[in-house]
């Protein structure tokens, strides 16, 4: 991972070379080790949200590269700390730090994990009425399992040959009445979904 | 650019690009970088049919079959790699260098400005002004933004003061939280 930054300390100049080549004793692509936590490439997790859940993550999932990271991080942040003193105000010590925001914000964008956090709800079947006769089933909460809608949607229309579609956010609309296949298909073709996670709501006007 | 942006809202439309369209961008990619040919086939299979991604405010996204975007260009602009491909190539754009203390700045979304770049923490190649750059900082190995000079590297130096980069892609930006499409 060192190599690519190695690449331009050879040259004499100041500068970059323009264009930048590519090495000879590289192969590319180079594997970028991305954070599981905030995503970003491992050396910059200190600047995520929650640098402590990072290395959580590095340490419990990648022990060799932790040890990597923290013998050479020491240095690093030894000397951002410093840095930031002289940048702060003369004072700046950590209490004041923590009144007054800093410059620039906090660089603190939301995890993308924390969406994925919210729990599966439970998947709600229930059967509308069309006219006297026919019915269309109403499916709503499978998207909060993590499936995708459209595949969803596509896959029940194919099973039970009849039409399906997308109706809203997290709803999928059956036409004909398959609520009770629906109950075994489901946990079927998802076995994430929990059988005691779907509701049947009988009937219901729309 | 994409500080805002989002596949649930953002994205309107993708469909496969006609192979016409394809050897076009390839061809023009190539006159812009020659120096990436030897590797552009494996960034960029020869024959993979790719997906374009249409979003909004003219932004268009070009993603493999596999669903990794790859390269992205607004309205008619030039065609410039994601920062995931950057990672896996990072010759393809000329090199700005920031310095430790602007890390934070960019990562939340701001402009390069030049003494960020003139510090010693900071290094540059010599381009002309509206060149697209790749952004890397002091003492990380990965690249952490792409950019669009606002200025010459000569300017840079002179002035030395205001926007030097007008950055449009950076680390945990929108177009980086999207990692695949469908």
């Amino acid at each position: 991972m060192a190599a690519v930054a190695d690449a331009n300390t050879e040259v004499n100049s100041r500068d970059f070379p323009n264009p930048i080549l590519p090495r000879t004793d590289i192969t590319y692509p180079i594997n970028v080790l991305y954070c599981g936590v905030c995503s970003l490439p491992t050396e910059y997790c200190d600047y995520s949200p929650e640098p402590e859940k990072c290395k959580e993550w590095l340490r419990q999932s990648l022990p060799d590269q932790f040890k990597a990271v923290s013998a050479g991080g020491a240095d690093d942040a030894a000397a951002a700390s410093a840095k930031d003193g002289e940048e702060g105000d003369q004072d700046g010590g950590d209490d004041d730090r923590k009144k007054k925001q800093t410059r620039g914000g906090k660089a603190r964008v939301k995890l993308p994990a924390a969406e994925e956090k919210k729990k599966p709800g439970a998947i709600k079947l229930s059967i509308a009425s069309r006219g006297k006769k026919k019915y269309v089933t109403v499916v709503t909460g499978l998207g909060s399992h993590g499936i995708d809608l459209k595949v969803a949607a596509k896959f029940f229309g194919q099973k039970f040959a009849c039409g399906s579609s997308l109706t809203g956010d997290d709803e999928i609309v059956i036409q004909g009445d398959v609520k009770d296949d629906l109950l075994d298909l489901i946990p079927e073709k998802w076995p994430d979904v929990d059988e005691d996670q779907i509701e049947d709501l009988g009937e219901q006007k729309r | 650019m994409f500080k805002k942006f989002s596949e649930k809202d953002s994205v309107s439309q993708s469909s496969q690009l006609k192979s016409s369209v394809i050897r076009n961008l390839r061809h023009n990619f190539l006159q812009q970088y020659p120096h990436v040919e030897p590797y552009f086939d494996e960034i960029w299979p020869k024959r993979d049919n790719v997906k374009l991604v249409k979003c909004q405010d003219h932004i268009e996204l070009i993603a493999s079959q596999t669903g990794d975007i790859l390269f992205f260009k607004q309205r008619d602009g030039t065609l410039l790699p994601t920062l995931r491909l950057v990672h896996k190539y990072p010759f393809i754009l000329p090199w700005m260098q920031v310095d430790k203390g602007a890390i934070k700045f960019v990562l939340s979304g701001a402009n390069v400005m030049c003494p960020g770049m003139t510090s010693p923490g900071g290094k540059m190649s010599v381009v002309a002004k509206d060149t697209p750059v790749l952004l890397v900082a002091e003492g990380k190995d990965h690249a952490l933004g792409i950019g669009m000079m606002k200025m010459s590297t000569e300017e840079v130096r002179k002035t030395n003061k205001g926007i030097g980069v007008d950055l449009i892609h950076f680390l945990n930006d929108g177009l980086w939280q999207m990692k695949s499409v469908k």
